[in-house]
């Protein structure tokens, strides 16, 4: 588990290479490269000094390879881009050359250096010095190994929508064990709410089920609902999860699905799964197919679980399934990676005050209008609206409610209204035929197979009204809503009456898992959307290693892209169990015994909880698998005990000496 | 006591009756109403452009004036002179370089004594120290709404009134301050506060035509009606207007409404203060009810609740 330290020389025997890179005229444009390697050639430890187009090259790794061989070089200083980009193609350049890969160091002339400045000269000199102060430190690199650590061949996923069931079952199917948490009694997510899928109108829940049938017969998926990730603690390969099992006051082994007790149970709440438009009871099933089958018991809108205050389900359950006595516990489990799936909300109407979300009933989400349109919804499929059950012979979409609006709202697109707005209006138009069906767009994105011809049957088969503008004001005059937009095209103000309003509503952040995110330190970008390690290059991975991202948590999404991005991190997870151990990276920050007083001061300093007080020798001990080298312990020390591989106070102050002269 | 009182210009000539019940209803609350010394026009509109800031130096000699007269606070019921006064002190405060030029500029006003008529001039610059608030806002926040139930001398119970708020009172947000822009509740509170029942409709911020009424009277007549015909079917016997802009084309132009809409039978126009004063016991005689072109007189009813009554 150790960092092996080899042949380590002397430094004033060292002998150093130098390979200046022109990137064509990324570099060489602003810095005279030829004359910064004419200049390092006699500079004290450097052996070798060379200039070259494109070091990353396969010609010019081919010049590194052979220079270390021929010279007998010790370490070498590609002067380049910034090491986030080929540190590591040429630590692999040197490697094959017999070259310990910590003996590279890298000096950013391009991104601190050429990219930012202009005068020649000066650019020149400035490369100048930042390759002085690599040779100072290459001169006390020493080399090294890295760590080595096993993996957990589990993974856990959290979110149990259609990102969540679909990298479940391809871990699974890959053979290695999963573990699937979802928060709510059923699996499904938000698509089990949808009606019909955009472009092909093929019904969301018979589409959906099979695949939650697959996951809950699976072998090798341990589903555990109504259950929520508490934390995770550890790191890639082997991560710590606890989970808390909230109660659910029915034993889901015992409950045979009669229904007696939802039948007897005399508290009556709002509806999610149908987004509050219809009701249910505190004993519940959220859906006919709901995974598991078996009812819940929502203990916060009990009249007490407790015999003595109501007690009518338990008297008539015959299995005697319903326990009051169920308490939340904590599971334990170790996994080695973590597929992060919790999915989105939806903005909140009353962020949009003038559009009277909130003051009047007919003005209603996309997903409340999907739940009127699902034969398993409230009316039975039938679209009427909720105020008084009238089946709307007008009905206003609004497009972009709060998305792209960088003044007041959200500055993003939210990507799939376009879609199940022409949907939404297409579904409309076939069921009440002589209904008006008006939609207000900014743009109509339909980047997608097969999305464009849908829209455009929208138009002309359907013949929906789209017009371009933006809405102002949505109000009640009599019966009708008055909806108040602006044609762009015409440049003339519109005022619509129609019977009820679909806003088609941003989608936002899961506000439910933002304190999750926050404990399990996975990164999200300002929106609060999961971040993605690389925006174009590493779509699915988090910057955290070891995390994985799926579906609408990281972004908006459809339901072909989240399935794709799913199956993509399930890809990623195999890729990581698939390898024998893990390599961890050796430029940690150890513990000279000598030197530390047992202050314990970079305890707290460590963000990744790697160090810890040995109590009785006195010092403290790092876990080199948890420390992630960020140095910050090293800053703090107050003796200097804590030094960084590679990156010791020493070879700071070489580097500094190097670079401001003498 | 004694608090500084901006009329502005259209109260001394066009709309007095905004302005005697205005100064009416404060003395029933112990407030006597100071107009600064050598007041001008604020100008009536804000500079719409950044660099026309000569537009700014009337508003500012007013409230230098407050200033140097030891006013911390000046009311306005007028929002034009509001928006106006609020917008340019807020200026003063927030903008160095208007600041700067303003200043600059006022530095060298003369002052002429009244009596000897001796010119002074080089004045002190002017921080935006003053306190702008709308007479709805001082009474929100300096007077409170206790203090005037506590005055009431007169039941209003039944009175149903649409507020109407036009565009000056609240926007820009981030400027004007006084309530949220598209949920107000200010003026609802006020006319709850002295026994009215506020009328909510979906019109009480629209645009009332402004100064259409001149370039393009129809569109005016347009959107007053459909202010006015909104707050009627929501239920209103009166519509309440702090604006004389608004009450010009709510209530004079009335006429035109109903001979271009023949469904609208008509709806007296108030200003809040006339409400105001008459809950607070003032004589319907000093209410200029007389300048409404649309008769307001069955509003104002001594034994109200016997009347509903009946």
């Amino acid at each position: 588990m150790t960092a092996k330290k080899t042949d380590k020389k002397d430094k004033k025997d060292k002998r150093i290479g130098l390979f200046v890179c022109h990137c064509g005229v990324n570099i060489a444009g602003v810095v005279d490269v030829e004359k910064v390697a004419e200049t390092m050639k006699d500079y004290p430890g450097v052996s070798f000094s060379a200039n070259y187009v494109y070091m990353c090259s396969d010609p010019g790794q081919q010049m590194i390879i052979d220079t270390i061989k021929e010279k007998h070089l010790d370490g070498i200083i590609v002067a380049a881009c910034s090491p986030t980009l080929h540190e590591k193609t040429f630590q692999e350049a040197a490697r094959l050359a017999g070259l310990n890969p910590y003996q590279i160091e890298i000096a950013n002339i391009r991104e601190q250096d050429s990219w930012v400045h202009t005068d020649k000269a000066k650019a020149t000199k400035k490369a100048v010095k930042i390759v002085k102060s690599h040779v100072a430190k290459a001169l006390q690199n020493e080399s090294l190994e890295p760590v080595k650590v096993d993996v957990n061949r589990r993974a856990l996923i959290i979110g149990g929508g259609v990102s969540g069931l679909q990298a479940a079952l391809d871990i699974a199917d890959h053979g290695y064990e999963v573990i699937l948490v979802e928060k709510n009694p059923s699996i499904g997510g938000k698509m089990i709410q949808l009606s019909e899928t955009f472009p092909t109108l093929d019904c969301s829940q018979c589409i959906l089920t099979p695949k939650m049938v697959e996951v809950s017969r699976h072998p090798r998926i341990k589903l555990l609902t109504y259950h929520e990730v508490d934390s995770v603690s550890g790191f890639v390969g082997n991560f710590k999860v606890k989970i808390r099992k909230k109660p659910r006051y029915v034993d889901e082994t015992l409950c045979n699905l009669c229904g007696e007790c939802e039948k007897v149970c005399p508290q009556v709440v709002s509806d999610e799964f149908n987004m509050g438009l219809a009701f249910r009871k505190a004993i519940y099933m959220p859906f006919p197919q709901a995974i598991p089958g078996t009812y819940t018991l929502d203990a916060e809108h009990c009249l007490g679980l407790t015999p003595v205050r109501c007690g009518k389900c338990k008297d008539v359950c015959d299995k005697k399934a319903i326990d009051y006595d169920m308490k939340e516990t904590i599971i334990e489990e170790e996994v080695g990676a973590v597929v992060v799936a919790t999915g989105y909300d939806l903005y909140t109407m009353q962020a949009i005050g003038e559009y009277g979300g909130e003051k009047y009933e007919d003005v209603i989400n996309g997903l409340e209008f999907e739940r009127i349109l699902s034969a398993s919804g409230p009316t039975g499929g039938v679209i009427r609206r909720p105020s008084d059950g009238q089946v709307p012979k007008s009905i206003v979409f609004v497009q972009c409610t709060g998305s792209r609006d960088t003044e007041k709202h959200n500055p993003y697109c939210s990507k799939i209204c376009c879609m199940y707005t022409a949907k939404h209006a297409m579904m409309y138009r076939h069921r009440v035929p002589d209904g008006q069906a008006t939609v207000f767009y900014i743009d109509v994105r339909t980047g997608g197979k097969a999305f464009d011809e849908f829209y455009q049957r929208t138009i002309e088969e359907d013949r929906v009204l789209y017009i371009r503008g933006k809405v102002s004001k949505i109000f009640k005059e009599g019966d009708k809503l008055i909806v108040w937009g602006v044609d762009t095209l015409t440049g003339k103000k519109v005022e619509v009456e129609a019977d009820m309003v679909v806003l088609a509503m941003a989608m936002v952040k899961a506000d439910g898992v933002m304190d999750l995110l926050k404990k399990l330190k996975i990164a999200t970008d300002i929106h609060g959307f999961l971040a993605e390690a690389h925006p174009k290059l590493r779509p699915v991975e988090s910057l955290n290693a070891g995390f994985y991202l799926a579906g609408c948590a990281h972004g908006p999404k459809d339901i072909p892209e989240a399935v794709a991005q799913a199956s993509a991190a399930a890809a990623k997870v195999g890729d990581l169990f698939a390898q024998k151990e893990l390599s961890h990276d050796p430029t940690i920050v150890p513990v000279n015994d000598e030197l530390c007083s047992g202050c314990g001061i970079c305890i707290s300093m460590c963000p990744y909880s790697a160090r810890s007080l040995d109590l009785e020798r006195g010092v403290a001990v790092v876990n080199e698998i948890l420390c992630e080298g960020c140095g910050a312990c090293a800053a703090a020390c107050p003796c200097g005990a804590a030094q960084q591989r590679n990156q010791t106070d020493s070879q700071i102050y070489s580097m500094l000496t190097a670079m401001l002269g003498e | 006591m004694k608090l500084h009182y901006y009329p502005g210009c259209t109260l001394k000539e066009k709309t007095t009756a905004l302005d005697l019940s205005t100064r009416e209803a404060m003395k029933r609350l112990d407030i006597e109403l100071v107009e600064p010394a050598d007041w001008t026009c604020c100008g009536a509109e804000y500079p719409l452009t950044e660099e026309k800031i000569v537009g700014l130096a009337a508003p500012i000699r007013v409230l230098r004036q407050v200033h140097q007269e030891g006013g911390d606070v000046v009311v306005t019921t007028c929002s034009f002179c509001y928006a106006v006064l609020k917008r340019a002190n807020k200026a003063m405060q927030d903008d160095p370089l208007k600041h700067k030029r303003i200043n600059a500029y006022l530095r060298d006003d003369i002052k002429i004594d009244p009596l000897t008529k001796e010119r002074t001039t080089g004045f002190e610059d002017y921080n935006g120290e003053v306190k702008v608030l709308h007479l709805l806002e001082y009474l929100r926040d300096a007077v409170g709404y206790p203090k005037v139930k506590s005055r009431l001398k007169r039941d209003l119970k039944g009175l149903s009134i649409a507020p109407y708020y036009g565009c000056r009172l609240l926007r820009p947000h981030e400027e004007m301050g006084v309530d949220e822009p598209d949920e107000p509740r200010i003026f609802e509170e006020f006319l709850g506060a002295i026994g009215c029942t506020a009328v909510d409709y979906p019109f009480k911020q629209e645009c009332c035509g402004s100064y259409l009424s001149v370039s393009l009277p129809a569109a005016a007549t347009e959107a007053s009606y459909r202010i006015l015909r909104s707050a009627r079917m929501n239920g209103a016997r009166a519509v309440a207007v702090t604006c004389p802009l608004c009450f010009y084309n709510m209530d004079h132009r009335q006429d035109a409404i109903k001979e271009a809409f023949l469904d609208f039978p008509g709806l007296p126009v108030l200003f809040f203060s006339q409400v105001l004063a008459w809950a607070l016991g003032v004589d319907k005689e000093v209410l200029g009810l007389a300048e409404h072109t649309v008769p307001v007189d069955d509003l104002f009813i001594e034994n109200r609740a016997a009347e509903e009554r009946t």
